[in-house]
This record gives structure tokens, sequence and C-alpha cells, in this order.
């Protein structure tokens, strides 16, 4: 085997590397640059999908529509969204984070206008176990906050009936902690919040 | 491009050179994302397309890359095929996206890619190296929807979230839940082994 010269062995493999990279990086940066608008319309969708679900507002699922609504009842002042529900009176809603199993749980929570019940949340993101703590996306779920407050107790699934009750998943103690956690906190400080003290 | 050449290739990593249950190989994701049918196919479709496009290139480069660097170069280009993936399911399926969570990304370490990449595309012609990272991501992909599909239905008892058993199926969270995931894989290889593979050894 003849040895490599000094040029194959040093100076080609950086270029090469300095190349390819230079390649890679212009088509993701590419790529990337020409989603971004897209990318960032997604997550304002999502932000206020989840803002107009948390104020228990129904909306169509169309990206216009949703925008049309959010931007005629929904107005921002720092954190807290105000919602005004025509004869359904007044929400606010103010976002909430905590620590869940693996990640952080944000949600949005939903006042209604006498700030004695809950309108609803929302959930923004959260990192839970598919299939059991993950469960806390799913409707039945979050609905089951609505016209409730607290301080929470926790109960077995299926049998929370008492308004400041509220169903834990099976098999996601430690989701559903999480979740009363900070509900309980949303409870005791979103008035304040919303008062502006 | 002998015609029979073409047929070996893209057979094997369907049936006896098999990714998953023969060479045991992306064994992480199948764990991760096979408790819901709907994520495993986006996952298994994300692999698919890293696992050709990326054999296809670099065995494009495949003579100009310096064999001391190679293993760089040849996560470079996984790499830069799997953030085209997860950009692109970030603009236009962001649900999914968002469910998928981690697991986008971690296919560039999907074990199978690079051993397609190492054992493969770096001796073969760009056209032969794309049918073999395509077959492979599919041998991948089938073994990854049959497991999911027990797991979600003995889980949940849904498939593709629709409700399939009534009211009387008890859910087995253990499906859903990592060590489900050992149980039906295990099962997997073996029936396939007990089955299949013995016949084709007599």
């Amino acid at each position: 085997m003849k040895k490599e010269s000094f040029f194959a062995k040093r100076i080609y493999p950086l270029l090469f590397m300095l190349g390819i990279t230079v390649l890679c990086i212009a088509v993701t940066s590419g790529l990337y640059l020409f989603t971004q608008e897209r990318v960032e319309a997604n997550e304002n969708l999502f932000l206020k999908k989840t803002v107009l679900e948390a104020a228990g507002v129904s909306y169509p699922d169309d990206f216009i529509e949703i925008n049309r609504i959010f931007d005629e009842i929904v107005r921002e002042t720092g954190d807290v969204f105000t919602v005004n529900k025509g004869q359904g009176g007044t929400a606010f809603v103010v976002p909430f984070t905590g620590p869940g199993l693996w990640g952080p749980i944000s949600l949005m929570v939903g006042f209604a206008g006498e700030l004695n019940a809950l309108t609803g949340i929302g959930i923004i993101s959260q990192n839970e176990t598919p299939g059991l703590g993950a469960r806390i996306e799913e409707p039945w779920y979050k609905q089951q906050f609505i016209g409730k407050w607290g301080p929470f107790t926790m109960v077995e699934e299926g049998t929370a009936d008492e308004p400041d009750e509220i169903d834990s998943l099976t098999g996601a103690t430690r989701t559903s902690r999480s979740v009363q956690a900070i509900m309980n906190r949303a409870v005791s400080e979103g008035p304040q919040i919303i008062k502006g003290e | 491009m002998a015609k029979g050449l073409v047929k070996k290739t893209f057979i094997a990593p369907l049936g006896k050179d098999n990714p998953v249950f023969v060479q045991i190989l992306g064994i992480c994701s199948t764990l991760a994302v096979t408790n819901k049918l709907e994520n495993t196919v986006v996952m298994t479709l994300g692999v698919m397309f890293t696992t050709a496009l990326s054999s296809f290139t670099i065995s494009i480069f495949r003579k100009l890359i310096p064999a001391r660097i190679r293993m760089m170069v040849e996560t470079l280009i996984i790499a830069t095929f799997v953030i085209i993936v997860d950009i692109v399911l970030k603009a236009y399926m962001p649900d999914i996206w968002k469910q998928l969570g981690p697991y986008v990304g971690l296919i560039i370490t999907n074990c199978i890619i690079m051993g397609r990449a190492e054992a493969f595309a770096l001796n073969n012609k760009p056209g032969l190296s794309l049918i073999d990272g395509l077959a492979s991501g599919l041998g991948y992909a089938y073994v990854l929807l049959i497991i999911a599909f027990f797991r979600e239905l003995l889980g949940t008892g849904t498939l593709w979230g629709v409700q399939i058993l009534g009211s009387w199926w008890t859910n087995w969270s253990i499906m859903i839940m990592p060590p489900g995931a050992f149980f039906m894989l295990a099962i997997f290889i073996w029936v396939v082994k007990e089955v299949f593979i013995k016949e084709e050894s007599k």
C-alpha cells in the first residue's frame, strides 16, 4: 500500500468535511427559512385555540375563523387574556406552569368573570407518558374543571361529583397530582393576577 | 444492474435480514413509539425517508468520503435528513409533531440507518443503495406497525384513536407502558423465529 500524501491524509478530509457541512447547513437552514412563517402561524394558532378552549368558547376548525373570533373577543394585557363572551359574560385566561412527571406542564386556566368558578383549561405543552399521563389531553379530563373551584381534592377516575373534586387518571397518579398542584395554585393566585395585584 | 440483484436487495430486509427481528437494531425506537398506531405510522415514514435518502446520498459521495472521517460524514448526512423531517412535520403536521416530541430527532441515532450506510451504501451504487435503504425502512416499519397494532388495541381498546373494543374490555395499561413494548417485541421475535425462520433452515 502506498503511503498517503500529506494532502490526502490531513488536508483533504478537512476540506471535505467543511464542504459537506456547508452544504448540509445550507439545505436545512434554507428549509427552515422557507417554513418559518408557517411554523410561527401554527404556534400562534395553537395558542389562540388554547385560550379559546380555556375560556369555554367553541370554535370551528378553521384557520381564518379562529383568528377572526380571537381578534374580535380577546384582549391581551400582560399575562392575562380577557375574553368577552357576549351573553356568557367575561372570562379571564391566565397561563400556569408547573412540574410534571417528565417535564413541565403548561396550562391555560380560564376563570369566570366573578372569579368563583373555572371556565375550563387548555393544555399548551406537556411531556407525560403517552397513553397514561398524556391522557390529560383528553377532552373529558379537561372539561371536568368547567364550573368547579378549588382547592381541589383528587378522587378515583370517574367518581368526582363535588364542585371541588377532580378525577385522577388511573395509572398516572404522579401526573394527576402535578395537575392538581398547578390547578390549586391557579385558583389561589389567579384572582390576584387578574385583579392586577 | 441485474434484475435479480435488485429483487434480492429489496426482499432481504423484509425477511431473513430484517433489521428489527433478525439484526435486533433500532430497538430503542421500536420500544418507544409503538403505543399508538398513528404516531408509529408517522415515525416509520420518517425513518423510511431518512434511511432511503441518506443511503442514496452517502452512496453518491462514497468515492469522495475519506475513510478516516466517514462516520462523521455519515452522521452529518443522516442528521440533515432527520432535521428535514422534523421541520416538515413541524410546519405541516404540528399536532403529530407535538406528540412525537423528541423521537423525531432521535431518528438520527437509529442504528438501522447508520448500519445500512456502513454496511451497504459505502460499497454499492446509489440506485441500489436507495432500494436497500427503502427496504430496510419498510422492514422496520411493518414490524413496528404490528407491535403498535397489538399494543394500542390491548392497551387502550382503540385503533388509530377509534374505539374498537366495547366497554367490557379492561385496558391493559401495561401494554402502553415501556414494559409492554418489551413483552410484545419478545413475543413477536419468538413467533417469527419459531414459525418462519425455523422452517427455512430445515
